[in-house]
């Protein structure tokens, strides 16, 4: 849902996984998904640190 | 058949009334016999087909100051004249004047059951409050504009008294009242798709049938300095509800959210939960709420110190069919109960 | 072959646009399938007052006549192509497949895609006014639900082969002919033509995808990357709609907006092909998916023009803009043509507006009506009912959106609803 988030004017977006499971990843092992969870979550709290002024998008793994 | 002269009642402000400017905008409502001020354009627009038979005129800010109690006093003195049609304004760009109109429009076709039309430019604050309740005629910004505006309040109030069909807003000048209703064309889809594609490629101007939407800007909250002391909340729209749904919230075009609390655990289980959403596929987040709500992850962001706190509550709600007012409202509350618990920002994972 | 009745008798055959079936040897050639147990075959008039409920998906009576080559090539008969000799069609009747007996597992409502032969329901979709064989069947012991719903749309696939094979040998009441050659064989021709594509979205990845769907030539296409194909392929059996999809495969085999851009084939425009294309889930994959589609159209089919369709509700239409955006970006000008899932019928606020999108050259949208503001209709109690469990209440008087009624409202071109904003 990335496009639509920022063409609907949210600040800070960092890109999910899929739809269906958007920090995850049902097609690696438990102990790799749960390491893509904390890099998206990761990518999540450096935009939060981030000042923007337009809507932006963020890349996972950033700390 | 013969037809009726429509007994008309208008409505003006102080100014447009007679009585003066903003001094006297605390004065409460009168009426008086017969047309007053732009009243008298009106008449002659009416010509036989109707007479004002009384004006009635108040302070805007005698309305603005308790608008349940002025409308209903305003539509009280109305009545006694037995109206078949009331117009209102028309306001153009003056604030409370428009909403003025908006709210005794509103009342008139609540109480008298009568048709009520009145006129404002896109701007006035009372299009977005009563568009839907209130036919609104769409008008310029100021008075140099009062001759187009009153010709198409009186074609649409002589409409509605008739019991015509309204045409689109476009046709007949009003704004949008978000009523969509499924017509039928006299071509198929696919005929006018094509035919739509061909005018485009010709470089002919063409007439798209759905709108693009147009979305208000938000702005951005100032960064966090130290996240290291920060409390960070999650939310989704995924749908993620304690099991059982205890809230009810909707599958679709949801109207309410919850607030839940997952006290000291390090991971959200499975079993716990339900997900309540129409929109996708959602057996991978059941298997594994925290694909929605991250708990698991978060935690171990707490401990390292990259954080100062997990919020103890998410918040969750549905985000499919979910219109965009109530999506907005949501959120609003949302980020109000975050704040007031101290919370510096939040994640919200969507669907 | 216009067929105007259905009815069982000794012989199957087509006679005077009456099409009798010898319901003993058609089930018996179902029955043949071990995946399926309880194997039945119900008739249904238009005018009688019958409901059909659990209808899963509809198909029109095809088989191609002989050294055209194999029906619905890699699904019922073995791999070959479509699209080519000629195809006998009962046309007025139509095979739908009813999968009422799934133990609830798959469905969010009991007793959806529901079927009126009379009364307000017969007027508001198409399957009220076709001769309709319904093919009803359950899981066979040990059989689980995937396998199931697969068996069942082979089942109506032979069916509607089967059918058609009685007309396949007589004079036909009707030809129409379906032709557009390779481009070299026309180049020259008709230059001034605009060339217009076809991008087709067949399957939404926001839904789980049935294993062993043969959605394209016999198998899913949930993976795939765009591709193409010619127009009479997806008319003549290469594509089947997904199980329980949008549409349906008796859209699919008589495609609105395919059958339109035929029609002005040779006159206003080239007809340049089909692209055909799934709705991915997330956003890599969408973003590969559309330019892929995007260059097919431009550098592959030459198209000034395309236009496109999506299937499902708000997700797909995230792959639809941009592959739009895409086919902009290459000079390729598009249109869209969809009908509104998503939004609130009240939804007032001024700007509201019922899609996501609003990139600037992806302005050209026609509507095709709105679910949401389908109007209530009574339907009368039904005297007889097909494809519902014993405890159904669906016979009954009910009230239901017109949205509720299969075909009704159509993502692929046909209908001529138009959702206007008052």
């Amino acid at each position: 849902m990335t496009p639509i988030s920022m063409m609907v004017g949210v600040p800070r977006v960092v890109q999910g996984v899929k739809i269906v499971n958007p920090m995850g990843n049902e097609e690696m092992d438990p102990e790799a998904e749960q390491r893509l969870r904390r890099d998206i979550a990761t990518g999540a709290l450096h935009a939060l640190q981030t000042d923007v002024k337009v809507p932006t998008l963020f890349d996972r793994h950033k700390a | 058949m013969a037809s009726k002269k429509l007994r008309v009642v208008h409505y003006l402000n102080q100014f447009f009334g007679g009585w003066g400017g903003e001094e006297q905008a605390h004065r409460g409502p009168q009426i008086v016999d017969g047309p007053t001020g732009p009243g008298k354009a009106i008449q002659s627009l009416l010509a036989a087909n109707g007479e004002i038979v009384a004006t009635a005129i108040c302070g805007d800010d005698y309305v603005g100051e308790k608008m349940n109690e002025a409308a209903a006093e305003i539509v009280q003195l109305i009545r006694r004249y037995e109206p078949d049609v009331v117009i209102a304004g028309p306001a153009f760009e003056a604030g409370r004047y428009g909403v003025a109109c908006g709210a005794i429009c509103k009342k008139i076709q609540e109480t008298l059951n009568i048709p009520a039309v009145t006129g404002m430019y896109g701007e006035n604050p009372g299009v977005n409050l009563f568009h839907k309740d209130v036919y609104i005629v769409q008008t310029g910004d100021s008075v140099r504009t009062m001759n187009e505006a009153i010709t198409r309040m009186v074609n649409l109030a002589l409409k509605l008294v008739a019991g015509h069909k309204i045409g689109k807003p476009a046709e007949d000048g009003y704004f949008p009242r978000g009523i969509l209703v499924n017509e039928q064309s006299e071509r198929s889809g696919a005929a006018r798709a094509v035919a739509m594609l061909l005018d485009k490629l010709k470089g002919q101007p063409f007439e798209p049938e759905v709108l693009q939407p147009t979305h208000y800007p938000v702005s951005p909250a100032p960064r966090i300095k130290d996240l290291s002391t920060a409390t960070i909340a999650l939310v989704t729209d995924g749908g993620l509800v304690p099991a059982g749904n205890p809230d009810g919230i909707e599958s679709r075009n949801a109207t309410r959210f919850g607030g839940y609390g997952f006290k000291g655990s390090d991971s959200l289980t499975a079993a716990d939960y339900d997900v309540n959403h129409s929109g996708y596929a959602t057996v991978f987040a059941c298997q594994n709420p925290n694909r929605l709500i991250p708990v698991d992850a978060m935690r171990e962001l707490e401990r390292d110190k990259t954080i100062g706190k997990l919020h103890e509550r998410f918040y969750s709600t549905t985000g499919v069919a979910t219109r965009l007012e109530m999506a907005r409202q949501m959120g609003q509350a949302i980020a109000a109960e975050l704040k007031s618990e101290g919370v510096s920002g939040a994640i919200l994972t969507s669907t | 072959m216009h067929i105007t009745r259905v009815r069982f008798a000794d012989v199957t055959a087509v006679e005077r646009s009456v099409l009798s079936i010898n319901r003993q040897e058609l089930e018996a050639q179902l029955k043949q399938d071990t995946r399926l147990a309880d194997v039945a075959i119900e008739l249904a008039n238009p005018g009688d007052k019958c409901r059909i409920v659990n209808v899963a998906d509809i198909i029109e009576p095809r088989a191609r006549t002989a050294n055209s080559g194999p029906d619905f090539p890699g699904a019922v008969g073995r791999q070959g192509t479509a699209g080519h000799g000629s195809t006998c069609v009962l046309r007025g009747a139509a095979v739908l497949i009813n999968d009422y007996n799934t133990g609830g597992r798959r469905y969010q409502r009991p007793d959806e895609g529901i079927i009126d032969m009379w009364g307000p329901g017969a007027e508001v979709g198409p399957y009220g006014k076709t001769c309709n064989v319904v093919v009803l069947a359950s899981p066979a012991k040990g059989t689980d639900i995937d396998e199931y719903c697969v068996a069942l749309k082979i089942a109506g696939l032979k069916t509607a082969v089967y059918l058609a094979k009685a007309g396949a040998e007589l004079t036909p009441d009707d030809v129409e002919i379906y032709d557009i050659p390779p481009i070299r064989h026309t180049a020259g021709e008709l230059p001034d033509l605009p060339r217009v594509a076809y991008i087709f979205q067949v399957f939404s990845n926001q839904r789980v995808p049935l294993p062993g769907d043969p959605v394209l030539y016999g198998l899913h296409i949930d993976k795939i990357v765009p591709t193409i194909l010619h127009p009479n392929e997806v008319f003549d059996g290469a594509v089947t709609d997904p199980y329980r999809g949008y549409a349906a495969t008796y859209l699919i085999q008589n495609h609105p907006m395919i059958n339109e851009l035929y029609r002005n084939h040779g006159k206003t425009l080239y007809f340049a092909g089909v692209i055909i294309s799934n709705a991915p889930d997330n956003a890599p994959e969408y973003e590969r998916t559309a330019n892929v589609a995007a260059n097919l159209a431009k550098w592959v089919l030459g198209a000034d023009g395309a236009v496109l369709t999506k299937i499902g509700g708000g997700a797909p239409e995230l792959t639809m803009a941009q592959t739009a955006l895409r086919c902009e970006e290459l000079g390729v000008r598009t249109t869209l043509a969809l009908a509104h899932q998503g939004i609130d019928a009240s939804e007032t606020t001024l700007k509201a507006s019922t899609v996501f999108s609003n990139i600037a050259q992806v302005d050209a949208m026609v509507s095709m009506g709105a679910t949401t503001a389908s109007p209530m209709l009574t339907l009368p109690a039904a005297e007889k009912i097909i494809g519902a469990l014993e405890d159904s209440q669906t016979g009954a008087e009910i009230r239901r959106p017109a949205s509720d009624i299969k075909g009704s409202f159509s993502q692929l071109g046909d209908s001529d609803l138009m959702a206007v904003r008052y």
